[in-house]
């Protein structure tokens, strides 16, 4: 049963119609990708899937309070029990006003929301008013959907601030598309809700709030092992988004839990014993 | 599954001038999940001989306490500790014995034998000895410690030097493998001290 999906389509010419212009080819319509030539496609769907397999292991949040909505991430890539990187980007800026994060594959995240950008500028022009983030992420979700089970692995959160005010959606490879005040993606998520959970009120200072998110980003890279490195925190204000923190987890730890310096005197005594 | 990084460990063993060092990481896991931050790897059995164990930690309990009991009925017999060479041979003996259903774990020996020469072996699963003139390693950090021992060792290090060297292979090891770290454990060993040292690493 072949779904209709004509209603998907944007309202804006293609530009170059029947040309080959190899520039704007990509943008303009459903980026198609060649097919693998086998015999046995479901089997090699098979594979690929397990080959990204969407384990996400990775702690993102983001939540929306009276001043907007608070993005969090940590930045530790890992290949299996390999870390691969402690500095990767996970908060992805798709617009001046609009932030995704990335959980899942790395390529996958980085490719989709820079489309997703691309959409949103064309949308942009094309209509001469922003995007809301509902419509963001539904270009996301759609998008998605029509690679479902072909072994993408995104799992992300699309959040901004339109003329409704602060939106925060879920968006991830099955095409689900989720509203909501508080999310946590990745396999470091129920340490970061069980901290974001007990400590969210919706009256937060912006500095109350970022304490928050950089606090449950911190417990979820302790307990997790597939997070860490840095907690980043951004806020998405109605003048757009703002980094306000970057910092290294495991001097984090120190600062929340310092060891108590060891007395003086003991060292003085060997010193005397010698 | 990989059983062997079921519940993850890095541990290490240097040799250095008439002294010893052996260093393991904290971490006890369940899978990606960290449960505790102060698991114990490295055991005495006595004053010049000590063995840390990587791998499932069940194993590394068990096998440990077996290892004590094996060593007290020697010393009640013999009337003395048992050499470090002789210790070695005994842990292999005992994990062949379960060639067919092994116990899960990967030892490093290391101790002071004659004169005070410093030894260090390390076993596979099924009782495999490697000795080395250097250093060995052992856990799901292996890759990174022979890296980084490779490029930090020295022949011939004082005790401080070889505990400076030691801390930072295993600290910068276990900052590249997910499921080992959270801390370090180290232990120096020369004839007339056993230094033990808690090291501050990334909580992460």
């Amino acid at each position: 049963m072949k779904l209709d999906t004509s209603g998907f389509e944007t309202t804006m010419p293609t530009i170059g119609f029947g040309s080959s212009n190899d520039m704007l080819d990509g943008f303009s319509t459903v980026p198609s990708f060649d097919l693998p030539r086998t015999t046995d496609f479901d089997g090699f769907q098979k594979e690929a899937v397990q080959m990204v397999k969407p384990a996400k292991g990775t702690t993102t949040l983001a939540f929306i309070f009276k001043e907007g909505v608070m993005v969090a991430a940590d930045s530790r890539a890992s290949m299996g029990g390999y870390i691969s990187s402690q500095s990767v980007k996970k908060i992805i800026e798709i617009n001046p006003y609009m932030l995704g994060t990335m959980a899942g594959g790395a390529a996958d995240c980085q490719f989709w929301h820079r489309n997703l950008g691309i959409k949103c500028r064309l949308h942009e022009l094309a209509n001469k008013r922003r995007i809301s983030v509902s419509g963001a992420s539904k270009l996301l979700a759609n998008m998605l959907y029509s690679y479902r089970g072909m072994g993408l692995s995104v799992g992300t959160m699309i959040a901004g601030w339109d003329e409704t005010g602060p939106g925060l959606y879920y968006v991830d490879n099955e095409g689900g598309r989720l509203k909501g005040d508080r999310f946590s993606v990745g396999s470091g998520s129920p340490y970061a809700y069980g901290v974001l959970d007990s400590g969210y009120k919706f009256d937060m200072t912006v500095e109350e709030a970022s304490e928050l998110a950089r606090r449950s980003i911190y417990h979820a890279t302790f307990r997790d092992g597939a997070s860490g490195g840095v907690a980043s925190v951004y806020h998405v204000g109605p003048n757009g988004w703002k980094k306000l923190s970057g910092d290294d987890v495991g001097e984090l730890h120190y600062h929340y839990y310092p060891v108590p310096p060891a007395i003086a005197e003991q060292v003085m005594e060997e010193a005397a014993a010698e | 599954l990989q059983i062997f990084e079921y519940n993850g460990s890095a541990v290490v063993a240097m040799v250095g001038k008439n002294c010893f060092a052996i260093a393991s990481d904290r971490r006890l896991g369940v899978q990606l999940q960290t449960i505790a931050t102060d698991f114990q790897r490295i055991s005495k059995i006595h004053d010049r001989v000590f063995i840390a164990l990587s791998g499932l930690a069940t194993d590394v309990q068990t096998l440990y306490q077996r290892l004590v009991f094996r060593h007290k009925l020697y010393q009640l017999r013999e009337e003395r500790d048992m050499k470090p060479e002789t210790f070695a041979s005994l842990v292999s003996a005992i994990l062949y014995e379960k060639r067919f259903g092994p116990y899960l774990c990967q030892p490093v020996i290391a101790g002071l034998g004659e004169d005070d020469k410093p030894f260090i072996c390390t076993m596979d699963s099924i009782g495999a000895k490697e000795l080395a003139k250097d250093f060995v390693v052992s856990g799901t950090a292996s890759e990174s410690l022979y890296g980084a021992c490779e490029a930090m060792y020295k022949p011939d290090m004082e005790a401080e030097e070889l505990f400076e060297t030691i801390s930072q292979a295993l600290l910068s090891s276990v900052d590249r493998d997910c499921l080992s770290g959270w801390g370090g454990h180290v232990y120096v060993v020369t004839p007339t001290e056993i230094k033990e040292r808690i090291l501050k690493g990334r909580m992460d």
